[in-house]
């Protein structure tokens, strides 16, 4: 099961970096580029959000030093993978440093701690950065997007690669076994601290790098910009309209939020804000558990029309099925 | 100097009533209903814009059209319940949470582009015959209309935790928040209890709303700001007490404002940060809150 | 043509929301005056910004993508640019158009307006997308922080990029080849006001006392730096800078300062609605002093919503309708008419832009945009704005008038003489 999924997923790479040596329009390029930041930044926030379960609210501050970093060390003349080595690193050193004292805080509390360290951060930035970041002159007269694509897909890929291995994995475990039941999972030996920290670092540096990436791709913009608070909302929004805790969600998350804004701000360039809202909003009120929820359920009642033609449909398969469903709906029960 | 550091500090508290303010209304919806209404701040922004036309279309000064301002909103919020905050209530807490969190934010873009669309992007700001009058007191200015916003703070705060404790229908809410199934199994109309409950929040919001106008200005793009400051003060305060609320708000105001004096204007924000984690890192459940800080 | 069949066909192939797929009839948005927004996006090359050789056949009308901030902060800057393009545009169509020689005709402007919503990040999105709209040029925003962003794209696409209302001498040393802005710069505001107190003022009667607030901003630090420079050249003496972030909701830290260093002039360079909260947080602390220059955030005509305490201030804004050049008063009387006040500072330069690009794809002969950049540079013509050449970094020499807000009207005061009127002074 594992290694069809796997194979699966190594043909979608395999078309991406098809689509990218063949596509000539800028226009697309663009937008699988924005599609792939977006998604390693959503799924690297899943990591922490959706597998560990602490909602952070100052993951920009990461995506901003991945990219500060990164842009600041490129444009001065290091080799583009120094510049990212050395930011992904100066990342894990900072959210070591920082999760120490904010793991201590639980729900709502770390939620806005991590907030206002977001803010604190993108304060700092805007004044010891307040200049434009633009490409030089010849690197904007040849700017070419190939780079650029490879670059943000292979940020993607390897988030992807890594969320899918930390799932299946001890650490992952222990993770998620933090999530559900903090207490619970301390009692049972588990150092719930320890797996906190290692989420909260390695979504960080996941982060970083698909900041690195924006630095990469972004022709002209303010430091300052990657580490707006907006950034954290967003890729939170991408990944619970996804589907949070799943691995395909934040990406599907980030397909339809790219493409979509793209889509509406061509056609309703007035409404297209409102657009989005309403979008959105039925989106949640329709499918709390994202799309990727939508997706199961539509391949339950797909299958269950199936099999329900092969055998007499007894009174007793559909009450469980919706059964089910009602409880899925109704989330967990807790105290 | 002296004077620069006392009035700096008043400021400093007069802004941090203002933060208080907008901060009581989502704390009401978010301690009692669990709903993290991210686009408060828009209905702060809303009840700018009501009290600016109160004022310039119609004439009414924005202190004395605050009844009306608070009506509004009211009602505005009992739609925006009936319309969309309902369907969620009926999850448990965490669910509550995220998906409130999420439905806020398509608000905030919604709310926005209506009111670029009706009011246009620009800066609208009430001045009125009063506007720079202040109370001198020695050597330290209190402009008028930001003690207004103080003083409305507190009323607002003693207002609210009067009502939680000493009515009947303070105790359907509190009763309600605590266990929703139970509440309902007594007879109270959950339902009436939550919207009602959620109308009072976006009317404070209202309220806090016509001080910014009176006091700065506003635009359709303010919201998350002040929502970001109302999220900060709230935790700042800690889970559970209305009137710690505003004396944290007041806190906060007073850290920028002396920080500006040694540290400079531009840093104020970041140190007025620095120091909340610093508290937070100490006393994670808020200066106020009762609990460890650990649930939800 | 067989190109373009192929690079749409690729299009729709790759893009995986059909949005490439969207035709729009390119006869649904000429009006009379031509400046509707385009809806959906075309992947035609009707435009033609790129092969036209051979092609006789001329395209519906000159494409011009303006990318203007319609919302946000700098929204009510960005509604005079917006003004300034349309008035522009529907004078030069009803004139008769652009003579084009290469299809031997004259042609429409048409504006392909959209908001950046005062965002630099949307900026530079944006033009990428109105890029594949076949403009011969951008018409930018109002405000630095949105044109630093800009102008990287237009230089990067090879695209001409016309702005006003950006003082950032810095963006003209990048080497760009493709930015163009007839608009005073840094250094010639710095020394504007410091000109104009010595021109307009008795000697013992000066402000010589200068503060400076200075935003946290990269046109912060320039302006910032270079009126503390050029202070003493003219016999003035800065005797507060300070800085501040942008956004900050209370300025009573360094209100209080300039009182106390006894500031006579203070000079400040805000971004909305910052200015408003200075001057309104003046008013409480009930300090203002006698010489007050707002630049940028006194231009909005919201300023007056501020009363007394926003009377008196001085805006360098680059134009006035007053200034008297040639062309200027029937914008003025459309203005009035429309607005119901004279034409507001900004009107005047984006209008002036339109002019000079008209101008130059007349003498271009074609819409090949690097055969119309060449054309912008030798540039030589009398606007509205007056007589403007280009330098070679892109800006124009260019004298910067500065106005003063009396009764809720903007008056022009320097340089003086014709119809400029008298200074107020002091003005608390």
């Amino acid at each position: 099961m594992f290694r069809r999924s796997l194979v699966w997923w190594l043909l979608v790479v395999a078309a991406a970096v098809v689509f990218g040596l063949m596509t000539q329009s800028e226009r697309v390029l663009t937008l699988a580029i924005q599609t792939f930041i977006f998604g390693a930044l959503a799924s690297s926030w899943n990591i922490l959000g959706g597998f560990a379960g602490q909602v952070s609210l100052g993951h920009a501050a990461f995506f901003g030093i991945g990219a500060l970093v990164t842009r600041e060390l490129w444009l001065d003349g290091r080799p583009l993978a120094v510049a990212v080595a050395i930011a992904l690193v100066a990342t894990a050193v900072a959210a070591s440093v920082v999760g120490v004292p904010m793991l201590r805080l639980r729900g709502i509390y770390f939620a806005v701690g991590t907030l206002a360290l977001g803010v604190g951060v993108w304060l700092t930035a805007g004044n010891l950065w307040p200049g434009i970041s633009s490409l030089p002159v010849d690197a904007l007269r040849g700017y070419e997007f190939t780079g650029p694509y490879f670059m943000a897909l292979g940020v993607v890929t390897v988030t992807v690669a890594l969320s899918i291995w930390l799932r299946r994995s001890k650490m992952g475990l222990g993770m998620m076994a933090v999530r559900e039941d903090e207490e619970a999972a301390a009692a049972t030996g588990v150092n719930a601290l320890a797996y906190k920290m290692m989420a909260f670092v390695i979504s960080a540096v996941l982060a970083a790098l698909a900041g690195a990436a924006f630095a990469y791709f972004s022709v002209s913009y303010y430091p300052q910009f990657p580490f707006s608070v907006v950034w954290t909302f967003e890729a939170i929004t991408v990944v619970f309209v996804g589907g949070v805790g799943t691995i395909i969600g934040p990406l599907v998350g980030a397909a339809f939020f790219v493409t979509g804004r793209d889509v509406l701000s061509s056609t309703f360039p007035e409404l297209q804000v409102i657009a989005f809202g309403v979008l959105f909003i039925l989106v949640v009120l329709v499918l709390p558990g994202g799309f990727v929820e939508g997706g199961e359920r539509l391949h339950e009642r797909i299958s269950r029309r199936r099999t329900s033609q092969h055998q007499q449909a007894t009174p007793d398969a559909t009450p469980d099925a919706t059964a089910r469903e009602s409880v899925k709906m109704e989330g967990k029960e807790k105290v | 100097m002296t004077q620069l550091v006392v009035q700096s500090a008043l400021s400093g508290l007069l802004v941090g009533g203002m933060y208080g303010l907008v901060a009581l209304g989502l704390a009401l919806a978010f301690g009692v209903l669990n709903v993290l209404n991210v686009a408060h701040g828009e209905l702060v922004m809303i009840g700018g814009y009501a009290a600016f036309f109160l004022f310039s279309e119609v004439g009414v000064d924005p202190l004395l059209s605050l009844p009306l301002v608070f009506v509004i909103l009211f009602i505005f919020g009992m739609g925006l319940y009936q319309l969309l905050f309902r369907f969620i209530v009926r999850f448990d807490i965490e669910t509550r949470i995220k998906n409130s969190l999420l439905i806020s934010f398509g608000l905030v873009l919604i709310l926005q582009a209506v009111a670029v669309f009706l009011f246009t992007g620009d800066d609208r700001t009430i001045v009125t015959g009063y506007s720079s009058n202040a109370l001198v007191i020695g050597i330290v200015r209190i402009p008028w209309i930001r003690l207004a916003g103080l003083l409305l703070a507190v009323v607002a705060a003693f207002s609210l935790e009067w009502l939680l404790n000493r009515t009947t229908f303070g105790h359907s809410i509190r009763a309600t928040s605590e266990d929703w199934s139970l509440a309902a199994l007594t007879g109270i109309d959950v339902r009436r209890v939550y919207m009602i409950a959620f109308a009072i929040s976006a009317a404070l919001a209202g309220l806090a709303g016509s001080m910014v106008s009176l006091g700065y200005s506003v635009s359709p793009s303010i919201g998350l700001s002040w929502t970001l400051k109302a999220l900060i003060v709230i935790v700042f305060a800690g889970l559970g007490s209305m009137r710690g609320i505003v004396v944290a708000g007041m806190l906060l105001g007073l850290i920028e404002g002396l920080s500006s004096v040694w540290v400079g204007n531009a840093y104020r924000g970041v140190v007025a940060l620095v120091v909340f984690l610093l508290v937070l890192s100490v006393r994670p459940q808020g200066l106020f809150g009762r609990g460890s800080g650990a649930h939800v | 043509m067989l190109l373009a069949v192929i690079a749409l066909l690729v299009a729709a192939c790759g893009s995986d929301d059909g949005g490439g797929g969207d035709t729009t009839a390119a006869g649904t948005e000429t009006t009379e005056g031509a400046t509707e927004t385009t809806e959906g996006a075309t992947e035609t090359t009707e435009g033609a910004s790129e092969t036209t050789e051979g092609a006789m056949e001329a395209p519906e009308a000159i494409y011009l993508g303006a990318v203007v901030p319609q919302t946000g902060a700098f929204a009510g800057g960005g509604a005079q640019v917006v003004r300034g393009y349309t008035y522009a545009v529907e004078a030069i169509n009803a004139a008769g158009g652009v003579y084009v020689e290469q299809y031997d005709t004259n042609l429409p402007l048409e504006l392909i307006l959209r908001d950046d919503e005062s965002d630099p990040n949307k900026t530079t999105a944006i033009m990428e997308e109105v890029a594949g709209e076949g403009i011969v040029a951008y018409l930018g925003g109002f405000a630095s922080p949105l044109h630093a962003a800009g102008t990287a794209v237009g230089e990067k696409n090879q695209i001409p990029y016309l702005g006003v209302a950006t003082a950032l001498q810095a963006l003209h040393e990048q080497g760009y080849e493709y930015f163009f802005s007839p608009f005073p710069k840094s250094p010639d505001i710095a020394v504007s006001v410091y000109e104009m107190l010595n021109g307009l003022i008795a000697e013992g009667e000066r402000p010589t006392r200068v503060g400076i607030f200075q935003e946290a901003t990269d046109w912060g630090e320039e302006l910032g730096a270079l009126w503390a420079d050029e202070a003493a050249n003219f016999g003035y003496e800065v005797v507060l800078h300070e800085t501040y972030a942008p956004g900050t909701e209370d300025f009573t830290d360094i209100i209080l300062r300039a009182q106390a260093a006894d500031v006579q002039a203070l000079l400040s360079l805000p971004t909305p609605p910052d200015g408003f909260n200075i001057y309104k947080q003046m008013g409480e602390l009930g300090w203002k002093p006698p010489f007050n220059l707002v630049v940028r955030a006194a231009d909005v005509p919201t300023w007056n919503d501020l009363g007394d305490v926003g009377d008196g201030v001085l805006l360098s804004a680059g134009w006035h309708p007053d200034l008297g050049f040639e062309g200027i008063g029937p914008v003025n009387d459309r203005h009035i008419e429309e607005e119901g006040r004279p034409a507001d500072p900004i009107v005047g330069g984006s209008y002036a832009l339109v002019q000079i690009l008209a101008d130059a794809i007349e003498r271009a002969g074609t819409l090949d945009t690097t055969a119309i950049r060449d054309q912008l540079a030798a540039t030589d013509m009398d606007t509205v704005v007056g007589h403007i050449t280009f330098r070679e970094n892109g800006t124009a020499p260019i004298e910067n008038p500065l106005m003063q807000r009396q009764d809720g009207r903007v008056v022009l005061v320097w340089p003086e003489g014709g119809a400029a009127g008298e200074l107020v002074y002091p003005a608390n």
